[in-house]
């Protein structure tokens, strides 16, 4: 169970003071996969950040399992939208990154490297270097790099967001599958409905100018969904709808 | 003619690889050489030769002094000279560099004195370098490092402290320790500043080898430049000029050769970021 209570996080500039969060709280659910969904300069990536304790809150608690996080959570793993490969390591190495320092052998960091690898289909290309991938493999290994260390929470940051179509959905069903295997908890930013609706148990709906979440909405769609046209459901159309207007996506494009 | 016909005309109207290579990159600059070479040799036609000399006699100086040895003897010593003290300038400013990067406090305290050295022309220092340790090696060596450590230090220190915030961001998520992050991610991703800096400081070891030899000493290439000057042998004076320029490209496309082989990555990155 991960908590975050009462989180807010202010910028300060020289001349002003952004709200970036306000008070936000949401209770995630062991094992569920749980999507942030707003316009950006809501404060869904700057959540995700310090849930992870890559950025501090202003004020607020993130608690785990009843203990509260301090700094970088190791039961967590960020999968980020731009991936940062580091091109001097192999991509078997990129993976390993996660495992220096836990008091693994050599031998044993990659082999572990190599299963996650296998995980996202990449095992064959472990000792290339990670500029020769396409950006579609780039991301498989960042979230490789991010299963190895095993992690209880998966926090992805707009993960498919600099990937064509193609690829995008080819990887949302495998990110579900992996969910479904592997059984872990996903919090996952998006600002693509259609790829929250289809990934997630629940979906937090952000608002901005102070960020905060407005509604929290359950996805009430059939496992699996690759299995069937999920968009074309009726009960999807109206979720859709439903978030839309709440987004008040509607109103701005009338206006 | 349609679209078709222009794709399919393409690749037959395309020279071979080889004699396209050949024509753009070989003739032209070779054509050029010539030219300066032919004009050099005709200035011989109205210019005392004791000013410029001529392609061909500069040739003739360079094969009489292989001969004579003299040449090897300067060749070696400037290099032992230049590559030990360019050594210790390389590591004493890596090492530096690493440090002002990593420890704030370092940083603090030593670069007032960074800058004041980088930016005093060091030349001025060669008549208390001798006073100091007379005219010897060690003045010679002395003034090469300390000609030779800055570049490489404020390159390293840049470097460090210029790490994309995206690499910082991935060895935060991924819990290394603050010893592992600058061994990990900090310095390797210094090393296209790094080398970029060892580029300038081998160019300035060169300079410091050939002018603390001219001032410094009786032996060596900078020496033979200032005594074959004093004698008007403007032939051989040439000739030494040519492996002096020589060495300093060897050196380049050394670099060149090790950045190839050992950090491949840094020309894909940059080429991936145009």
């Amino acid at each position: 169970m991960l908590d975050i209570v009462g989180v807010s996080k202010t910028f300060e500039t020289r001349d002003r003071r952004v709200a970036a969060l306000q008070e936000v709280s949401l209770s995630v659910r062991d094992g569920e996969f749980l999507s942030l969904v707003g316009p950006s300069g809501c404060g869904k990536t700057t959540l995700l950040r310090i849930i992870d304790g890559l950025t501090d809150a202003t004020s607020g608690r993130i608690i785990f399992n009843g203990v509260e996080l301090q700094g970088v959570s190791r039961e967590m793993a960020f999968v980020f939208q731009d991936i940062n490969l580091l091109p001097w390591r192999t991509v078997v190495q990129n993976v390993e990154i996660g495992l220096e320092g836990r008091g693994l052998s050599k031998r044993a960091r990659r082999q572990r490297a190599l299963q996650a690898l296998e995980l996202v289909g990449l095992e064959t290309v472990a000792d290339a270097p990670p500029y020769t991938l396409s950006g579609g493999m780039q991301q498989r290994v960042g979230v490789a790099r991010a299963l190895a260390v095993d992690p209880k929470v998966l926090l992805m940051d707009e993960p498919f967001g600099h990937l064509d179509n193609f690829t995008r959905e080819n990887l949302q069903v495998e990110v579900a599958r992996l969910w479904q295997s592997l059984k872990m908890t996903v919090i996952f930013v998006t600002h693509d409905v259609d790829e929250a609706i289809f990934l997630s148990d629940r979906i937090a709906l952000f608002r901005t100018n102070p960020g905060r979440i407005a509604e929290i909405v359950e996805v009430d769609l059939k496992r699996p969904r690759w299995e069937y046209n999920v968009r074309a459901e009726p009960n999807a159309i109206r979720l859709r709808e439903r978030i839309m207007d709440e987004l008040e996506v509607r109103k701005l494009q009338l206006a | 003619m349609s679209i078709a016909d222009l794709q399919l005309a393409r690749p037959a109207t395309r020279p071979a690889p080889t004699g396209r290579w050949l024509r753009s990159r070989i003739v032209p600059p070779l054509a050029i050489v010539l030219v300066i070479l032919g004009a050099w040799q005709a200035t011989s036609v109205f210019l005392d030769p004791l000013l410029l000399s001529t392609p061909t006699a500069v040739f003739a100086a360079l094969v009489a002094m292989a001969g004579q040895g003299q040449i090897w003897a300067a060749l070696l010593t400037s290099l032992e000279e230049m590559f030990a003290g360019l050594a210790i300038g390389l590591v004493l400013g890596i090492v530096l560099g690493l440090l002002m990067g990593r420890y704030w406090v370092v940083e603090k305290i030593l670069s007032p004195y960074v800058n004041f050295f980088n930016a005093t022309p060091l030349v001025v220092t060669i008549p208390l370098l001798v006073i100091w340790v007379g005219i010897s090696t060690q003045a010679r060596l002395l003034f090469i490092v300390l000609i030779t450590i800055w570049p490489v230090l404020l390159n390293t220190l840049a470097g460090v402290k210029n790490v994309s915030q995206g690499y910082v961001d991935v060895g935060r998520a991924f819990g290394l320790s603050d010893a592992q992050m600058l061994r990990l991610v900090s310095i390797p991703a210094a090393v296209p500043y790094m080398l970029a800096g060892v580029r300038i400081s081998v160019g300035l070891a060169i300079i410091g080898m050939i002018v603390s030899e001219m001032e410094v000493s009786m032996v060596g290439l900078g020496f033979l430049l200032t005594s074959l000057g004093n004698s008007f042998q403007t032939s051989k004076l040439f000739g030494v000029i040519l492996v002096t320029s020589l060495l300093g490209v060897l050196c380049a496309a050394i670099l060149r050769l090790v950045e190839r082989l050992w950090f491949r990555w840094i020309g894909e990155v940059s080429a991936a970021q145009r």
